[in-house]
């Protein structure tokens, strides 16, 4: 009995020591790569987020980029943008952050602040970029990001769903809130369509504390004031009550999701805000005309409050051994008309001027609709804030607490003083 | 039983299955309509079939979609295999041998389960950066061939738990060492545990997001969980019919694995060994 | 063999011993130690794997986790120790932890004897004694393959949206349902339901048990006359108990770790109004959100302490109940 059992017992320990060996020596066989060397050939990584399609065209501009540089090797490292952080933060923390990554404006201070990006200035040529956009890629005074592209966070109208409902495309150089709501309700009012969505994003508060004077974030703190806070959740319990917009459990439920199920993508709705990069979902999912207004205003206020926004920033991680290989591929992708006609507005409509008058004309109509609305709104903007750290965190925030509002769980006081406390620790940490 | 009540029984089970059913009805018929229509239609019924979301979905990312669903497999099946070995290994030495320590062991091994895996994987992203495992399966792998799931040994202790001390004392006098008993008499009588290991590994496996995501990154080792996520960006235009179609196809596989295994799920005590 | 069939159910139930001792054949060796020291030996043989998995793969992680607790980790930067600050900051400090404590722990109390009860119940409807039984229980276990999909945030709102699934069908009857994804008060429960749902995994580990139990058992209950309810009381449920046990413990330890029903159908926010805002998705929101990663890992060994108290507990209460085949 003895013999047999530890006879077995030997063939099956061998056993699993070969397996466990093999599996472990073919694992770290292939190792080596990422390190530069192998025929000349340097690899460096390239971090971003997006859909099917960006993966498309990143892995085609790539594939331009490696061929005017044979001896650097890009290799796309894609996320959706869910995870997008999440993975980042890991392979900052393990020392094995990409070369060059992807950022947007929000998360720029958390990963510059803490000395994650390196400074491109004077790496990567940046003359003739749109220098105010360019400005926010910097932190104080150091250019840890090239920006990739603009948008404009909007009010979006479809033409057709104004037209059934009898009414006239507004004008929008001078339109007030209160003609806004009164827009929505009767549109609403008119049977079909609901006349507004509202939302609770940043920007839209932005907008709307700019247009009063005040700045989101100022310095190291939260710039608006409790009367902007409760001025700005009574526009949206206005639009509810009067049914301008959905009731709060149904905005919220539209609220969690993207442009393709919004009222507007969906036909359901006439207005709504977003930035202006998602015309194109909005026009596609409903098979509507769109078309950009300027956000309305408070009576008699001087500033309009909008603001271009870098769609998102290139930027190279800051202990990368290939720093020059790097700016190179940033270089070519901000600069090189090549890379912008290929990758057109993607990540937002390009800031370099001689690469735009190439690629103008090959722009989809959607995208020429939405430059020529920013060049026309261009000379009323303010200036861009590059917001502090743990601005990442500002959307939650604003959400839950207006929330707490519209469902009727706090008051707007008690709320907006909420608000307030958690935005300042948030940014403060 | 009367056929009447039989039949009642029928009835009452597929009633309540469509109502189980109704997401995936409702993805399945979101799948067949145009890509614009899915959310402009809420309706079941579909107004206009298509198989389009199928054509574009499998050719949307950069190589085609079973491409994918080849590198899942891959992982799933040596995953699979891993934790039906290691962890059976395990289960049998916790169930049925003494040795020293043997409940500060299994203490251990159930306190591994309960720590939220957020928090360790810097730490192990670190290990494995370090064995420069980034960008292969083994980070995926061989953890499981190391009986780290130990959900897995948890449940075949309480399987073979159930199982008749004196089945392996008789073999025991027939003259059957541990290793015996354990391939001839505990492992087959455990077929439903390990069934139930096989194909929950391959469920899990096959939609680990998080993991997968994380390790593998170059677009050439994406697997079927993470191509799926590829077709959404909430930040800006997702492809809702390809993904709903692609999870429909993605849907097969595991399906399958389940048919396949649900026969030896019941192949229990009841139907074999004790008579 | 012969032996091993004469166990009837009443024996099987008898807690008799202990089940870590060794039977008595082993006890009246002269050998004693040699036996000992053998079956040891191979125990730690069967254990290899394991072994090393614990202290290559699981250990390191976890110890780090546990320094890490007591640092300020922005996982950006090296961490810095601030010694109980985690601790003290997140039970005296931080309401939303105590939210996420109360979602959390409303989460486990209803779901998981939701569950557990309706897997049962399924799994005994499934198991034998009608024709197309394998194609039912196929089909029951879909809803746990979709379970985790990213598709399943639409899904959910399918049905308990405003214009969903419940909705559609209350309206029949005259009634104006709430929106009941995204409405705080309602939002819980839909995700309770969701867990409910995906009721797969307990069922098929029920359906596997039930065929480890012998049918001599049954027939011979049969010839003595006990009725279905009668065998289903003594002999289905005491000899369940070992994996009625089992899904008990895993479910408990599953559900305070849920972390993606929530994280999908809320997008990532744990909204409305933090009302679905399980511990997990508040530890992750932290430490990949705010980058506080010191803060998360605290937040993870207090679970961990949590739920291994309650899991002892568990233990301890399992004396009474249940049942294992290997205690003579």
């Amino acid at each position: 009995m003895n013999l047999s059992s530890r006879k077995t017992m030997w063939k099956v320990a061998a056993l699993s020591v070969a397996v466990l060996t093999a599996v472990t020596a073919c694992g770290s066989g292939d190792g080596g790569e990422g390190g530069g060397g192998e025929g000349g050939k340097t690899t460096i990584t390239f971090a971003y987020w997006g859909s099917d399609a960006r993966q498309k065209l990143t892995e085609q501009v790539i594939a331009k980029f490696e061929e005017k540089n044979p001896t650097i090797d890009v290799e796309g490292d894609f996320s959706n943008w869910d995870s997008y952080y999440e993975k980042l933060a890991t392979k900052v923390a393990a020392n094995d952050a990409p070369d060059v990554l992807s950022i947007e404006i929000r998360g720029l201070s958390e990963y510059a602040g803490r000395g994650a990006l390196a400074d491109l200035a004077g790496k990567v040529p940046s003359a003739d970029l749109d220098q105010q956009v360019l400005a926010s890629g910097q932190i104080e005074g150091k250019q840890y990001a090239i920006p990739t592209g603009v948008n404009a966070f909007s009010m979006v109208a479809n033409t057709a769903a104004l037209e059934k409902a009898k009414k006239e495309l507004p004008e929008d150089t001078n339109w007030t809130w209160d003609q806004w709501m009164t827009l929505a309700q009767e549109i609403s009012a008119a049977g079909g369509v609901t006349g507004a969505e509202y939302n609770f994003n940043p920007a839209f508060l932005q907008i709307f504390a700019a247009q009063r004077g005040e700045k989101f974030y100022d310095g190291n703190k939260i710039g608006v004031s409790v009367d902007t806070l409760k001025a700005w959740w009574a526009i949206h319990q206005k639009l509810i009550e009067t049914k301008g917009s959905p009731d709060a459990a149904k905005s919220a439920e539209i609220g969690a999701t993207g442009p393709e199920q919004s009222l507007l993508g969906t036909n359901a709705g006439a207005m709504g805000m977003w930035w202006s990069n998602q015309l194109n979902a909005l026009t596609k999912s409903s098979g509507s005309e769109m078309t950009l207004l300027r956000m309305p205003k408070p009576e008699g206020a001087t500033t309009g409050g909008m603001f271009l926004q870098p769609a998102m920033f290139y930027s190279a991680s800051a202990k990368s051994e290939h720093s020059a290989e790097g700016a190179k591929l940033i270089d070519f992708l901000v600069n090189d008309p090549d890379a912008a006609a290929i990758l057109l507005s993607d990540r937002g409509l390009p800031t370099n001027s001689k690469v735009l008058d190439v690629v103008k004309t090959k722009l989809p109509e959607t995208d020429q609709k939405t430059l020529a609305f920013i060049d026309e709104v261009k000379s009323e903007l303010s200036p861009i804030q590059v917001p502090p750290k743990g601005a990442l965190e500002m959307e939650d925030i604003l959400k839950r607490n207006s929330e707490e509002v519209m469902f009727g769980k706090a008051t707007p006081d008690a709320a907006a003083q909420k608000f307030l406390t958690e935005a300042n620790a948030a940014i403060a940490g | 039983m009367p056929r009447g009540s039989r039949l009642l029984k029928h009835l009452l089970l597929i009633a309540f299955g469509l109502v189980m059913l109704y997401p995936l009805l409702w993805m399945i018929s979101s799948s067949l309509k145009p890509e614009e229509l899915i959310f402009r239609e809420p309706g079941l019924w579909p107004s206009e079939v298509t198989l389009d979301n199928y054509g574009d979905g499998w050719t949307a990312l950069k190589h085609s979609f079973g491409y994918y669903l080849w590198n899942s497999a891959v992982i799933t099946g040596l995953s699979v295999l891993a934790n039906l070995v290691a962890c059976s290994l395990a289960a049998y030495a916790f169930a049925r041998l003494n040795f020293p320590l043997k409940k500060l062991w299994f203490t251990i091994m159930l306190g591994s389960i309960m720590l939220p895996h957020h928090v360790t994987v810097v730490p192990q992203y670190i290990v494995f950066a370090e064995l420069d495992w980034i960008n292969t399966i083994w980070p995926l792998v061989v953890p499981k061939f190391l009986a780290t799931d130990a959900f897995f040994i948890f449940l075949m202790v309480q399987f073979i738990r159930t199982l008749p001390r004196e089945l392996d004392e008789a073999a025991a006098i027939d003259g059957a060492g541990y290793w015996r008993v354990f391939l001839q008499v505990i492992l087959p009588l455990c077929m439903p545990a390990l069934a139930t290991t096989g194909i929950f590994t391959f469920i899990w496996t096959w939609n680990d997001f998080f993991s997968q995501n994380l390790y593998l990154t170059n677009s050439d080792n994406l697997t079927v969980a993470v191509a799926l996520r590829q077709f959404l960006d909430s930040s800006g235009e997702s492809s809702w019919g390809p993904m709903f179609a692609m999870s429909i196809v993605s849907l097969g596989p595991i399906f399958g694995f389940f048919l396949a295994g649900q026969k030896y799920l019941i192949r229990g005590v009841a139907t074999t060994g004790l008579k | 063999m012969s032996e091993s069939i004469s166990v009837t159910p009443e024996r099987a139930l008898a807690p008799k011993r202990a089940p870590d001792q060794p039977p008595g054949r082993r006890r009246r060796t002269p050998h004693v130690n040699i036996h000992r020291r053998r079956e040891a030996r191979a125990a730690y043989v069967f254990l290899a794997p394991w072994f090393i998995g614990l202290f290559v793969i699981t250990v390191g992680p976890i110890l780090a986790s546990l320094y890490l607790s007591f640092t300020d980790y922005s996982l950006l930067e090296e961490a810095k120790w601030v010694g109980l600050g985690n601790y003290t900051e997140m039970f005296f400090e931080d309401d939303r932890f105590i939210t996420s404590l109360k979602v959390t722990t409303i989460y486990v109390v209803v779901s998981v004897p939701l569950q557990l009860a309706f897997a049962l119940g399924l799994a005994l409807a499934l198991d034998r004694g009608l024709r197309g039984l394998s194609f039912y229980r196929s089909v029951y276990y879909l809803p746990s393959l979709l379970g985790g999909s990213v598709a399943i945030a639409i899904l959910w709102r399918k049905i308990f949206g405003t214009d969903g699934l419940v909705n559609g069908l209350l309206s029949v009857f005259g009634i104006q349902g709430p929106g009941w994804v995204s409405d705080p008060d309602t939002a819980l429960g839909t995700l309770i339901l969701l867990h409910v749902w995906t009721f797969g995994a307990p069922m098929v580990i029920f359906l596997a048990g039930l065929r480890q139990i012998p049918q001599s058992y049954y027939e011979a209950a049969a010839v003595d006359g006990a009725t279905k309810l009668r065998q289903f009381r003594s002999i289905t449920l005491p000899l369940l108990t070992p994996i009625i046990f089992f899904n008990l413990v895993l479910e408990v330890i599953k559900s305070f770790q849920s972390f993606t029903q929530s994280f999908i159908v809320s997008g990532g926010s744990g909204g409305p109004v933090d009302s679905t805002l399980f511990y997990t998705l508040y530890l992750y929101l932290k430490g990949f959100k705010s980058y506080e990663m010191g803060y998360a890992a605290a937040m993870a060994w207090v679970l961990l302490l949590l739920i291994a108290g309650l899991t002892g507990v568990n233990f301890l209460a399992s004396k009474y109940w249940v049942f294992y085949g290997d205690t003579k």
